[in-house]
């Protein structure tokens, strides 16, 4: 397995959130959350990546980037820039200043499977929402992890966009990634994911659909 | 049938309480300032004397009024741009965003606190006794209380970063300081940039006032003008001022609109 969750509980302010969540995904499988708001999805996922601390539960994951809703990137600087931020936690601060040539090229390998290659010295502010999206999930690939997740990764997208972006994490999940993403779109779920979990009260509402 | 609009809330106690403090403080201040209009009105021969010594103004001195402005200005620009590096490390220690932990970002804002709540005028003072009277030690007093006053505006420029690039760093594994050198400077630049010019404005016109207390440049013409009853010679040397004022106030004014900041 490329990520195993077991018994995830998390509770803000006495309203728990999340009640025993149950996840496996294996490598090369693409695995839609869907559910409603407050139903746990992206706290699931915070949790994965540490950015939440969870209060019971035990998570193992092969090393894990995160996608998010809000896309996250310096819009200030380059598409290349921000991919190659991905790779920060193996680099000593001292190459982070400017980055090295190996990992430039890295970096435009990222981009090159997402479909932006030729954009690589744009300001990410001036890239579509679809486009600042992908550059996201190259920066992800950059982190060299195995397990993507993504944070309702189509929220703030259009349609046509948002189904180029679910179809890219669809192919990373065939190329071997896990991958992981909060939807609330059920029809591109159906479409893309291989498997879809629904979330209800915090817990994986059976059964699970598998396609 | 017609909807009736909700009632108007009264104002609250807070409200009402918060306002008897600010009425009780003006109150106290007038008098405690000695505002006195009918003085202002009765007195207004002292000043037309006063006018009337001070004009036509003498332009025999204006060559070394503008010679001493770009002294002013001197200082200004190097009082700002000394204090970059100790207000950046200051800024970045005291941040939420980017400090290292609470105890050394506490640390790093008492100093910010210290530096910017004495006077540039005594910081001055101080560095006339240890490097005597001229511009140099206005450029230290300068640098002291413009990187407590700089590096304040910068933590807090920091502070209100976008949160989002920092989270994605650090879910990529990236330190505190590397997060601090990719995701928060690079987003903050604009914003850091429009402040610098803002201080640079703000210096020149204190270094103005430092030359009062001999920290050389214009101000130092005008105390002496002011000393020896030249008041004509200090009219020129104002307005010499005034045109150097409105020139950097502009010029800021242009970099930081072009920046969008």
């Amino acid at each position: 397995m490329s990520l195993e969750i077991r018994g995830l509980r998390k509770s803000y302010d006495g309203r728990t959130v999340l009640d025993g969540f149950d996840l496996d995904v294996r490598p090369g499988e693409f695995v839609a959350l869907l559910g409603p708001n407050g139903s746990g999805k992206s706290t699931a996922l915070r949790c994965a990546v540490g950015l939440e601390r969870p209060d019971a539960g035990e998570i193992t994951s092969a090393p894990a980037a995160m996608v998010f809703q809000g896309i996250h990137l310096v819009r200030r600087r380059t598409a290349l820039d921000n991919v190659c931020t991905g790779a920060l936690g193996r680099l000593p601060l001292r190459r982070s200043f400017f980055f090295p040539n190996t990992l430039r090229s890295e970096a435009m390998e990222c981009l090159d499977r997402v479909g932006l290659a030729d954009r690589a010295a744009e300001r990410c502010a001036r890239l579509s929402g679809g486009q600042q999206q992908r550059v996201a999930i190259a920066r992800a690939l950059c982190q060299r992890a195995e397990v993507i997740l993504a944070d309702e990764p189509v929220s703030a997208l259009d349609p046509a966009a948002a189904a180029q972006v679910v179809e890219l994490l669809r192919q990373l999940a065939s190329d071997g990634l896990a991958v992981v993403a909060v939807l609330h779109q059920p029809e591109l779920a159906h479409c893309y994911a291989h498997r879809i979990v629904a979330l209800h009260n915090g817990k994986a509402a059976s059964p699970e659909v598998t396609r | 049938m017609t909807l009736a609009p909700p009632r108007r809330r009264a104002p609250s106690k807070l409200a009402i309480a918060i306002a008897l403090v600010v009425v009780t403080a003006h109150v106290l201040a007038w008098r405690a300032t000695d505002i006195s209009p009918s003085t202002l009105v009765s007195g207004w021969r002292g000043m037309a004397d006063f006018l009337a010594s001070s004009l036509p103004p003498d332009l025999s001195v204006l060559g070394a009024g503008l010679d001493a402005a770009v002294v002013t200005l001197y200082m200004g620009l190097l009082g700002t741009t000394l204090s970059i590096p100790s207000a950046l490390a200051l800024a970045l220690l005291s941040s939420r965003a980017t400090t290292p932990g609470s105890v050394t970002a506490q640390a790093a804002r008492s100093v910010l606190s210290f530096l910017r709540s004495v006077p540039d005028v005594v910081f001055a003072l101080i560095f006339v006794t240890a490097v005597g009277l001229g511009p140099f030690a206005g450029v230290l007093a300068l640098v002291c209380h413009n990187t407590g006053v700089m590096g304040k505006l910068w933590a807090e420029s920091m502070d209100e970063s976008d949160r989002g690039p920092r989270d994605a760093l650090r879910v990529a594994g990236a330190s505190r300081a590397q997060v601090a050198v990719n995701a928060v400077l690079p987003t903050v630049l604009p914003s850091l940039a429009g402040l610098l010019l803002y201080r640079l404005d703000v210096n020149v016109r204190s270094s103005l006032v430092l030359g009062l207390v001999g920290a050389g440049g214009i101000g130092f013409l005008i105390n002496q003008s002011i000393k020896l009853f030249r008041f004509d010679e200090m009219v020129t040397h104002i307005l010499v001022v005034l045109v150097l004022v409105v020139a950097v106030d502009q010029l800021s004014s242009f970099v930081r609109r072009r920046l969008g900041v």
